[in-house]
């Protein structure tokens, strides 16, 4: 096989505020004829640098030190202005991340398409009538599986779902066969069992269409099914590479046994079991529902059920784990039962007492409190950890000396050192900033804490770290976790009792060992069976899904 | 400390990063300069001006209307009074203009953008709905008005502009914080028990304080180029203090001839609002705000 792209030496800096970032160092990769290559790292390891010097998108602070950048034998950085850009869209393409931002609101899809398609002709120097390229964007259109191209193209971006949209970047990118497709995290913004269906569109175009393939992510589950070979980035440098099987098997460097290990497996030996709780029930939710409903001043209003009828106990001392998909109402649960909006119907007792009479005192208080799912956004910026960490101390009627030495106990019970308290949020990295979160939520003393997503915006790495310290918190704080994930491998081993909502309903619930070896209902089985493992033995051992129960639960991605 | 989070403790601070966009910005610099020379100029106004005793009711008719020249660099009015004094005392009033209006009207604006931000429901109506009101009013006529039922003099001109001024800064601040008012951070502090008064003073305002900064440096310009109108106009200080509006006024009778009566006031009327614009717009850039 020849190559098809090879990058060669690449030495990349940015220049930022005076001080010089050596952002990628000697980065070599090849991309072969037909292949599928997987770049993996965690956040700032320069994945996305790379792709954009492939591609030529560097921002105007970067600049290309040394190395260079083949393109079937030719060196893309040393051609002229024009010659590089008529390579992009037609050598080389790539699949946008973000579905949503990376469309213009106020113009049509069909004009997207239609633009894009125009000035790749231009650049050409093909004359083509508007019909003809109408034509060619549904063809493009059907390829990516949107089975009714006219309505897609009349649509704007918000009237479309978040998988359709993602479609529709995909079709941007194959507008003018490339041969290399660069997908830089393409899905994640998505849910599993969307991103799901993504993969494999992504797999089948490849091999149907005889692309190479860069593939940019984070998560070792979609490069098991998505490259043959894996480049393993950290801090702007190459640290392994090798076939699939090779690294996921035998990884030589003790970073990419980290990365690996860190992933929390889905079935298999090393599945752990948390204990089922044996306590009382601590928070008992009885028939709840929330509409939420605007009543304008003309017009009828919208009515939507957020979530409809739910009735679940938590025991004192477990982790229960409420799973679902973006808008199936976990959080609103939550949030509930936190006493910041009020339910619609039914019942919430925490120890015994209603939630309605007790919200906002400090008693409660003592009872529950939340980590957050984005450390950067729930941690003030203009105030230090120590000033954070004072408010609850303070407003619980803590003074002087006892304060500080609190303060300095919380601390150590997230693994943070002393000086920590003077520092601001921006000197820390996101799992320090979760520590510190979770620190606060430590600081009021309550039986129950609330974790909304509490690593979703982390590394896995990092996961690993905070979900240990979890762990070490519960046991010897004797606490009571209520765990809002969509990472469902990572609730099979973090909890000890799960349940799965769908549109607002819990369809099942159980302990994870059941739920996941036996699935009842068909959308946990569509749910797990959608999830990215990292070994063929998982992959076997995920329940099946017939082909009813994927049109049923997964129909709006397709259209 | 797990050895794969990232030790971010040489980051580049907001602070090196505000300094450094700051000082590469070349009219930032220009527009501060020239405000510092301002402000310079009113404060040493008695040790810098040539003729400070032309500041008050002097007469010199010997050298009234005298065109610029080496005794007296801009030239003198009506009387006979050298006019570089006059500007530079001139520069006092307006300054006088601005910190008092601004003193008053920033904290009262922001404090009633802040609570309606805050609280939603009646407050943030009654606010928002005073707030609208108010803005409705053409601030020329409500000066005039204040200044035709009340005496026309420095104070009264000041009551006038900031019952109108405090608007600007209700609107804005309340845009940025009910923004902020629904972040995570914000929501964290309440379920801590923090009260309403630790919320809004410690967690919201410090995040307001670079878009009111921002705009309070653009309103100088502002009000200093709305007291020489109202003193333009007659309703301001009174003579013979010296004042950019009424000097230009006065000059205004003795043109094409006499130029130099209205062109230096002018001047300093631009130069001075010039300042406080450049200085403004390099802040924004510098906190990277929206005003």
């Amino acid at each position: 096989m020849s190559e098809l792209l090879k990058v060669d030496g690449l030495d990349v800096s940015f220049h930022t505020y005076g001080r010089r970032l050596h952002v990628l160092k000697d980065v070599t990769l090849a991309i072969p004829q037909g292949g599928r290559v997987a770049l993996i790292g965690e956040t700032g390891s320069g994945k996305s640098v790379t792709s954009k010097a492939i591609l030529g998108t560097l921002p105007g602070n970067a600049k290309i030190e040394s190395g260079r950048i083949l393109f079937k034998g030719d060196d893309v950085l040393a051609m002229p202005r024009g010659k590089r850009d008529a390579l992009k869209g037609t050598a080389f393409s790539i699949i946008m991340q973000d579905p949503l931002s990376s469309f213009n609101p106020v113009f049509r899809i069909g004009r997207h398409l239609d633009d894009v398609m125009r000035f790749a002709d231009l650049r050409l120097g093909n004359r083509s009538s508007t019909a003809e390229r109408r034509q060619r964007i549904f063809e493009v259109l059907r390829k990516v599986q949107l089975a009714d191209p006219e309505r897609v193209c009349a649509a704007y971006p918000s009237q479309l779902s978040g998988g359709m949209r993602q479609r529709v970047l995909i079709a941007l990118s194959l507008l003018h066969q490339p041969q290399l497709l660069i997908a830089d995290e393409p899905g994640t913004a998505l849910d599993v069992t969307t991103q799901d269906e993504i993969m494999k569109l992504i797999n089948r175009l490849v091999a149907e269409n005889g692309l190479s393939l860069l593939m940019i992510t984070h998560n070792l589950g979609v490069v098991r099914q998505m490259a043959d070979e894996i480049y393993v980035m950290r801090h702007g440098e190459i640290v392994e590479h090798g076939p699939l099987s090779e690294i996921f098997s035998r990884p030589r460097q003790a970073y990419t046994r980290q990365l690996i290990d860190a992933i929390p497996p889905l079935y298999g030996a090393n599945v752990t079991d948390q204990e089922p709780a044996a306590g009382d029930a601590i928070v008992e939710i009885d028939g709840v529902s929330k509409v939420f409903e605007d009543r304008p001043l003309f017009g009828r209003g919208h009515r939507h059920v957020a979530v409809n009828d739910v009735s679940l106990a938590i025991r004192r001392g477990e982790v229960f784990g409420l799973a679902g998909e973006s808008g199936s109402g976990k959080t609103t649960v939550a949030r509930m039962i936190m006493g910041l909006i009020r339910a619609s119907d039914g019942k919430l007792r925490i120890d015994g007492k209603p939630v309605e009479e007790q919200r906002g005192s400090a008693a409660f208080r003592r009872k529950i409190q939340i980590v957050y799912q984005n450390p950067g956004t729930s941690l003030n910026p203009k105030r230090t950890v120590g000033q954070t960490l004072r408010v609850p101390l303070a407003f619980a009627g803590m003074r002087g000396k006892a304060v500080e030495d609190r303060i300095r106990e919380l601390l150590l019970q997230v693994d943070l050192p002393d000086h920590y308290v003077s520092k601001y949020p921006h000197e820390l990295s996101g799992g320090q900033k979760q520590r510190v979160a979770i620190a606060r939520a430590l600081a009021a003393d309550p039986e129950i804490i609330v974790l909304d997503e509490p690593t979703s915006a982390l590394d896995v790495s990092v996961q690993k770290n905070v979900i240990a310290l979890l762990t070490r918190l519960r046991e010897e704080l004797g606490l009571t976790y209520l765990f809002i994930s969509h990472d469902l491998s990572l609730m099979r081993n973090f909890c000890s009792r799960i349940a799965i909502m769908l549109r607002g309903e819990i369809v099942e619930a159980g302990e994870p060992r059941q739920v996941f070896e036996t699935p009842e209902h068909p959308y946990t089985r569509a749910l797990i069976a959608a999830v990215p493992v990292i070994s063929d033995e998982e992959e076997k051992r995920k329940p099946a899904v017939s082909d009813e129960d994927r049109r049923r639960y997964l129909v709006d991605t397709a259209a | 400390m797990a050895a794969t989070e990232t030790d971010f403790t040489n980051a580049l601070t907001p602070r090196y990063m505000a300094w450094y966009s700051f000082t590469r910005n070349p009219t930032a610099i220009i527009g501060a300069l020239m405000v510092i020379s301002v402000v310079v100029l009113a404060v040493f106004a008695p040790l810098i001006a040539p003729y400070p005793e032309h500041v008050g009711a002097a007469v010199n008719f010997r050298a009234r209307h005298a065109a610029p020249d080496w005794t007296y660099w801009l030239g003198t009015d009506k009387v006979g009074r050298d006019i570089l004094t006059r500007v530079i005392f001139g520069f006092r009033i307006s300054l006088l203009l601005v910190v008092g209006v601004l003193a008053i009207a920033v904290p009262i604006g922001s404090a009633l953008g802040l609570l309606a931000g805050y609280f939603s429901g009646w407050t943030e109506k009654i606010i928002t709905g005073f707030t609208n009101v108010m803005l409705a009013i053409p601030p020329l006529v409500m000066a005039l008005a204040i200044g035709n039922v009340l005496e026309p003099n420095l104070v009264n001109a000041m009551i006038a502009i900031t019952l109108l001024w405090w608007t600007w800064h209700a609107r804005l601040v309340y845009r940025v914080s009910k923004s902020i008012a629904s972040e995570d951070f914000v929501e964290a502090a309440r379920l801590a028990g923090a009260s309403h008064w630790h919320i809004l003073t410690r967690e919201i305002l410090p995040n307001c304080i670079s878009v009111i900064s921002v705009k309070t440096t653009l309103d100088a310009a502002f009000v200093i180029l709305f007291g020489a109108t109202l003193s333009f106009l007659g309703l301001g200080v009174k003579p013979p203090t010296p004042d950019l509006g009424s000097m230009v006024a006065d000059g205004r009778q003795f043109l094409p001839e006499m130029w130099w009566g209205v062109l230096a006031p002018g001047f300093a009327i631009f130069y001075a609002t010039l300042g406080f614009n450049l200085l403004g717009d390099g802040l924004r850039d510098m906190f990277d705000v929206e005003v």
